[in-house]
């Protein structure tokens, strides 16, 4: 056997060796990963998936307006596009498991929840923060999702939600009404926790003026408490916790908490904004929401008079809505006034009827109807309370709710024959119950 | 130091050995022809064991000077080869080849180093000749040149579009959202095929509706190379014959060869064509009435006004069909190929340089390539070859716009509600009027617009060859073989301010630039050991590597000044990336034993690992094995019938890459308020996603008969593939919508019958005739997550639906006539009953040669959405007539039908037989002078002939391009049939 060459074996073998050891990992080169982020992350990276989660909570915002005004007559909503608006939600016919006006709201509200759980988790493994930093984010996180939790909640109601989603191949059962609502307040409850005495090293936006540090944050953190206190009937806790929030009886009605809007790059507008006079795709405000409205309230602004009016199917309207007047008009997450109405909404309820009609006169007044003439007693002041909170809070997202914890929908206008009023929304059919 | 001299002089020594061995031999002098007699030129006539040889002259003659005892291989592509021993020759010899009808003695890859002749084959290898792929009527892309010439394959042009963008599917539906295209190595070099598109999506908004795909139609990136370069192509259809390339050879892999010198006189040719481009069939359009116009509008006025405005248009003399005006356009074609090839004792080469210039049956749009290729054979010793392949092709496509889209701007969708009483010609001042039946103005749109792909690519292929040992019995070479595929993409579209539909974007322009770098290496060890003249032994080992490395840029600027189109000329601008980069390395094992030339076995495995994989440390094993059993060989058949029975059967694995990122929870960029922010993305990753992994079964027999003139290859595949990918919908409480599942199985099974035969072989006629049939059927034969409906506009308007238990390739929807409730049906399936092919050459006098391809695709669903739109447009040729007489013209029947909930009428019949390549050459043989060797010359049609009853423009359409959906058909560009002149002179 006569050898030839013999280096080339050699050559092979070098390349062989430095072939198998040269492997590398890419990763991801197009965008961060949720894989990053949980190994150690940085400051940096922690506030960006805050600014994340307070984008993303804006996601299909105007969709749910829309599904809870419709649902709630506040409203009627007419698209070339969609008959849906027309029908299903104002029940001509059954509500579907795969809706959009459910299961749009419903992915986004979990996008934003899966965002703070991820947060919360960064925020545990990094190094790179102190305790009081971490506890910080963690205090943010939580509020946030379960305020998103709690928007889910409003249009299940009594079909539930899943709370524990933080293993999305293992998630937690759906939980009753009143085990979700449990939840949520207990995990508000844990944020304020976190919060105290902890150190806020985040940007928050323009939508949290003076809300924006520890102390700020908890004042927001705790008039969402007060909301769900009240969803809980909770009524003393509700007042506490009134008290340790922005909560201000001589204060401006629209200081609190806003999503905010912008034209800058990655920045959404307002999807709950239409010009108005628009055809085609029309926001009008129910008719009796004008109907029903004392003389001289100056929130008639909030419903303003059409070129001409608008139908469609059997419905009719000459009112456009006028609450959010441009597309980077922000909207509110909980403000001042609504915490005056939870205000007096409590007194009712522990038969505090005077400090009751301070705040409600408060509202009154701001509005240009005078002080309340009506009787002292429960029912009519919860009449009043629900009123106020109708015209004040009118296309924020809150009149089924209300009306639904007084079992009063059979109050609702019914406007076509074989239209009825909801209570819940189903389960998207895409969790699987 | 001694011993450097020493061994030195030995390698001196091993240089002059040849020349001391046969200087003292003798000449022996012949002749070889064909059997009818006729000479044939460029034979090759090398001396066994040696590397001296020549080839024959024009007239077939030869001389040659070798030892006494020497023995002679005469060969030529083609043909069976001959050994003559000089011991038994006297004077002149007189050599006849016989044609090798059934390519026995061809030689194919069975390796990623090692190559075996087809009569040991254990698979069945598709092998596309020069001849097949370029010597009969001339595609424009490479792409095209292969459709239907592939048995076994699906192939399907996405448009009429001038550039290309096939889709070839191999054995079926391999992947349903990973890679379904075959690997393209050419020389050696692995070749990128992605599609890049260019951000049309800005304008036409086709995503916005009901499928997120662009719908670009972007063309495919092989299309670039040139098929006159090309000698040879192999195909290997799936993981039995491919496993030995592992992660990328899911959907096969298909070998290019390109051309290459030999020893001789130097020989130029140049070849010259000149054509033009035809639209296939067009659907023609709506004659309208003054009732009929009137009837556009149900508001009283207006409708009053449009029967006025047809009135005075008819009397004017201003109908138009804007149908034919579009694409009634005679593209005129010219394609020069200048080849040089050559070689001396130690050195070859094969150099060509073309162009091509095709314009579009658009206005406007047209395809231009212009290629350089050197190719270089160097002999650094006798022991050690080394070879060069490079390539640089420029290419240009104009593409127009056409196809689906959500904003009305694209011309097929503007056409679609445009009657023939509007006039949209330009004034005296070139301003075209407002299209008030469309957002665009299709003449002004073709007139303004720019929608352009430009390539620069550079491949440059090495391929060293060195015998490292040697002895009577075993040879061992080391084998390297790599490259580099580097291009560079331009997408410019642009779209000026002008435009009716730009009133609100005030001119856009989109510019995408792509850099895509490929490389691969194979080194590897192959060892031949005789253990006696009936036992062979062929091992070999090796190493390989390929890396990727895409950058994709893409630009959308709005608000762009008046007559410019750079970006920064905007108003506005906004901007994307994507990249892509991956590593893959294997390890490979292969042995082959060949038994008395009879019974031949080979057995091989792969090792990869990808960065691409969820572990990308993790190496998969990818095993093969193959057997053939030659009966007529072995002796246990008469030889009288069949002259050559071969029992074949293969096993390999291969696997598909999970889809980019799809093992990442991504976050995306979602800012408020002027703060960055991310939150995480709709799909969740997967960091345990496994590839798609395949087991691919064949078995075959093939048989010569009548003396080898009839030659059968009869195959059987099953191909499994097991954890395909699919995108899945998750409980959207997890924070996710979707995400990549390894959701289940499928399986592809088909028969592929091929027969070659030589019924006529006279001095005055030759007849050459090929005949394929195969069809392949593809189940769901488990999956793991709920039917998932995919690849269309969902079930109102036929779609693909992955459902247990059924082909994966069905297309269902709605059908409220039969299914009220709106239960989802099948309607059909876009898998062909079965294709068949024919390819034929019959020669006369061996001058004039007539070549030509048909084929036939029976059966399979197209979802055909082109004339529901014209319907919806109200300007459907035949939207007034009334097929069925129930007094319902047909456009308010077909709307009433849809609207009513039924989706059966879109789902259409696409077969079609189709002569795709029709060639009549003529060869002068006596040419005066002695500059002008041969000349040529020919006429050839291409696509020119074609049956079929489907009512779209062209059975070959796909919207959303190439991938797993193939076949809907939303108003694409009209495929064009092709008439070109050839004339080629050789020097």
């Amino acid at each position: 056997m006569k050898r030839i060459v013999n280096f080339p074996i050699v050559l092979l073998l070098l390349i062989a060796v430095s072939i198998t050891s040269c492997k590398k990992e890419y990763g991801n080169l197009n965008s961060p990963t949720v894989e990053d982020y949980l190994k150690n992350a940085s400051k940096d990276q922690l506030n960006s998936l805050v600014v994340g989660s307070l984008a993303g909570m804006r996601n299909n915002d105007g969709l749910y307006l829309d599904a809870v005004g419709i649902i709630g007559r506040e409203m009627y909503r007419f698209s070339n596009a969609d008959p849906r608006y027309v029908t299903e939600l104002l029940g001509s016919a059954p509500l579907n498991n795969t809706g959009f006006y459910i299961t749009n709201p419903w992915a986004s509200r979990y996008r934003v929840v899966k965002n703070c759980n991820v947060l919360i988790d960064a925020a545990t493994n990094s190094s790179l923060i102190s305790d009081a930093e971490r506890n910080g984010y963690l205090g943010f996180a939580k509020t946030i999702k379960a305020f998103e939790l709690l928007l889910n909640l409003n249009l299940t109601y009594t079909n539930g939600i899943r709370v524990d989603v933080a293993d999305p191949n293992n998630l937690g059962p759906i939980l009753s009404f009143d085990e979700s609502i449990t939840a949520i307040a207990s995990l508000l409850d844990e944020a304020k926790n976190n919060l105290n005495g902890s150190s806020i090293v985040y940007p928050l936006t323009s939508g949290f003026a003076g809300l924006d540090d520890v102390t700020g944050f908890i004042k927001f953190n705790r008039a969402l408490a007060a909301r769900v206190d009240v969803y809980r009937q909770k009524w003393d806790l509700a007042l506490t916790d009134l008290g340790a929030s922005f909560f201000d009886l001589s204060g401006d009605f629209a200081t609190g908490a806003y999503e905010v809007f912008g034209t800058g790059s990655g920045d959404q507008l307002n999807s709950a904004y239409f010009p108005q006079n628009q055809n085609g795709e029309v926001r009008l405000s129910h008719p009796t929401f004008v109907t029903d409205m004392e003389e001289g309230d100056d929130r008639i602004s909030k419903a303003t008079l059409r070129s001409t009016p608008a139908s469609n199917a059997g419905l009719s309207g000459d009112r456009d809505i006028w609450v959010y007047t441009s597309s980077t008009a922000p909207i509110p997450i909980v403000r001042n006034e609504e915490l005056m109405l939870i205000y007096a909404e409590a007194n009712i309820q522990i038969a505090n009827f005077d400090e009751a009609v301070k705040a409600i006169n408060v509202v009154r007044n701001g509005h240009g109807i005078g002080n309340y003439t009506g009787a002292m007693e429960k029912e009519a002041l919860v009449n009043e309370m629900l009123d106020q909170r109708r015209f004040s809070l009118f296309f924020e997202g809150h009149r089924w709710i209300d009306m639904r914890r007084y079992q009063k929908l059979g109050e609702l206008p019914i406007d076509r024959p074989g239209d009825q009023v909801w209570s819940a929304m189903p389960i998207p059919i895409t969790e699987g119950q | 130091m001694r011993k450097l001299m020493l061994s030195l002089a030995g390698v001196f020594l091993l240089f002059l050995l040849p020349d001391l061995l046969y200087a003292q031999g003798k000449t022996v002098t012949g002749k070889v022809t064909d059997i009818s007699g006729l000479p044939m030129a460029g034979v090759s006539v090398s001396v066994l064991k040696s590397t001296q040889g020549t080839v024959t002259d024009a007239d077939g003659k030869f001389k040659i000077q070798v030892a006494d005892n020497a023995s002679i291989v005469f060969s030529f592509t083609g043909f069976k080869s001959q050994t003559f021993k000089v011991s038994d020759a006297s004077g002149d010899l007189s050599i006849k080849m016989e044609e090798d009808i059934g390519k026995l003695e061809e030689v194919v890859v069975m390796g990623l180093a090692t190559t075996v002749k087809r009569k040991n084959l254990s698979n069945a290898v598709g092998t596309i000749s020069a001849k097949q792929l370029n010597g009969v009527a001339p595609a424009q892309t490479f792409d095209a040149a292969l459709n239907g010439k592939i048995p076994g394959a699906y192939i399907n042009a996405n448009s009429g579009a001038p550039g290309g963008g096939l889709s070839v599917k191999l054995r079926g539906v391999t992947s349903i959202f990973g890679n379904t295209q075959p690997l393209y190595v050419v020389d050696g070099v692995f070749m990128d095929n992605t599609a890049t598109s260019g951000g049309l999506n800005a304008v036409t908004q086709a995503a916005a509706g009901g499928n997120a795909s662009t719908q670009d139609n972007p063309s495919s990136r092989i299309a670039d190379l040139r098929a006159e370069d090309i000698q040879n192509i192999e195909i290997l259809k799936g993981a039995s014959a491919a496993a030995i390339y592992g992660s990328r050879a899911a959907a096969g892999v298909i070998i290019i060869t390109t051309k290459r010198g030999s020893q001789g006189k130097t020989k130029i040719s140049f070849s010259q064509d000149f054509g033009f481009a035809k639209a296939r069939h067009l659907l023609g359009v709506r004659q309208f009435t003054a009732e009929t116009a009137g009837s556009l509008s149900s508001d009283p006025e207006t409708s009053a006004a449009l029967s006025q405005q047809f009135t005075e248009a008819k009397a004017a003399g201003k109908l138009y069909d804007y149908e034919k005006e579009i694409y009634g356009n005679t593209g005129f074609m010219r394609n020069s190929v200048l080849s040089v090839t050559g070689g001396g004792e130690k050195t070859s080469f094969y150099f060509s340089a073309a162009q091509k210039d095709e314009e579009g049956i658009v206005k406007g749009t047209g395809y231009r390539n212009t290629s350089l290729r050197l190719n270089l054979d160097h002999k650094i010793t006798d022991n050690i070859k080394i070879g060069l392949s490079t390539n640089y092709v420029n290419s240009s496509s104009d593409r127009g716009l056409t196809g689906n889209d959500n904003t009305g701007t694209s011309y097929s969708i503007s056409l679609s509600s445009t009657p023939n009483f509007v006039d949209l010609h330009p004034d005296q001042y070139g301003n075209y009027p407002i299209n008030p039946f469309s957002a665009s103005n299709v003449l002004q749109t073709i007139a303004l617009m720019t929608n352009n792909e430009s390539v620069n690519r550079f491949t440059t292929g090495i391929n060293l060859d060195a015998i490292l040992q040697k002895s009577n019995k075993s040879t061992t070479r080391l084998i390297g073989r790599g490259g580099i595929d580097f291009y560079s993409l331009y997408t410019t579209a642009l779209f000026p301010r002008e435009l009716q539909f730009q009133n609100v974007n005030k001119g856009t322009s989109i510019q995408g630039a792509t850099q895509n770098l490929n490389t691969n290496s194979i080194l590897s060890l192959v060892n031949v050991y005789n253990a006696s003249d009936n036992l062979a032994f062929t091992t070999s080992a090796g190493v390989t590597q390929e890396t990727g490395d895409y950058n994709n840029l893409l630009n959308v600027a709005t608000q762009v000044a008046p007559g410019q189109s750079n970006i920064d000329q905007g108003g506005a601008l906004t901007g994307q990336q994507f990249r892509n980069k991956f590593q893959n390395e294997g390890i490979f094992v292969q042995e082959e034993v060949s038994i008395n030339d009879a019974l031949n076995v080979n057995a091989g495995v792969r090792f990869d690992r990808s960065t691409n994989n969820g572990d990308a440390t993790k190496f998969y094993t990818y095993p093969k094995a193959g057997a053939s059993l030659n009966l007529t060989k072995l002796g246990v058949l008469d030889k009288s019938i069949f002259n050559n029975i071969k029992l074949r059967a293969a096993y390999g694995q291969s696997a598909n890459f999970p889809a980019y990122g799809s093992k990442f929870t991504t976050l995306v960029s979602s800012n408020t308020d002027g703060l960055q922010g991310s939150i995480v993305n709709v799909q969740g990753g997967d960091p345990n996603i496994k590839p798609e992994r395949q087991a691919e079964f064949e078995t075959g027999i093939d048989f010569s008969m009548a003396n080898s003139k009839v030659n059968f290859e009869i195959t059987y595949y099953r191909k499994k593939i097991f954890d395909f990918l699919l995108l899945a919908t998750v409980p959207p409480s997890s924070g996710f919508s979707q995400k990549f599942v390894n959701a289940g199985d499928l399986q592809n099974s088909g028969l592929e019958v091929g027969i070659n035969a030589q019924p006529i072989s006279t001095k005055a006629i030759k007849w050459t005739t090929s005949l394929n049939f195969w069809f392949n059927r593809s189940k769901v034969t488990k999956l793991t997550i709920p039917p998932v409906i995919l690849g269309s506009f969902g079930t109102s308007l036929g779609t693909f639906r992955i459902e247990e238990g059924k082909s994966a390739t069905q297309i269902v929807g709605n059908d409220a006539p039969t299914h009220p409730s709106g239960e989802i049906v099948v309607l059909g399936n876009q898998e062909p009953t079965f294709q068949m092919n024919t390819f034929n050459e019959i020669t006369f006098k061996n001058r004039l040669s007539l070549r030509f391809l048909i084929h036939w695709k029976n059966g399979g669903d197209n979802v055909n959405l082109t004339n529901l739109l014209n319907d919806f447009g109200q300007t459907s040729a035949d939207f007034d007539a009334d097929d069925n007489g129930n007094n319902i013209p047909n456009g308010p029947e077909r709307i009433g039908s849809f609207l009513g909930g039924s989706a059966r009428g879109f789902v259409q019949d696409a077969g079609y037989v189709r002569f795709r390549e029709i060639g009549l050459y003529y060869s002068f043989s006596k040419i005066p002078g002695n500059v002008v060797r041969g000349l040529r010359v020919g006429v050839a049609l291409n696509n020119y002939i074609t049956f079929t009853k489907y009512a779209g423009y062209d059975p070959e359409v796909s919207n959303f391009g190439t991938g797993f959906s193939t076949g809907v058909d939303v108003d694409p560009y009209p495929a064009s049939k092709r008439a070109s002149l050839n004339i080629t002179i050789d020097f």
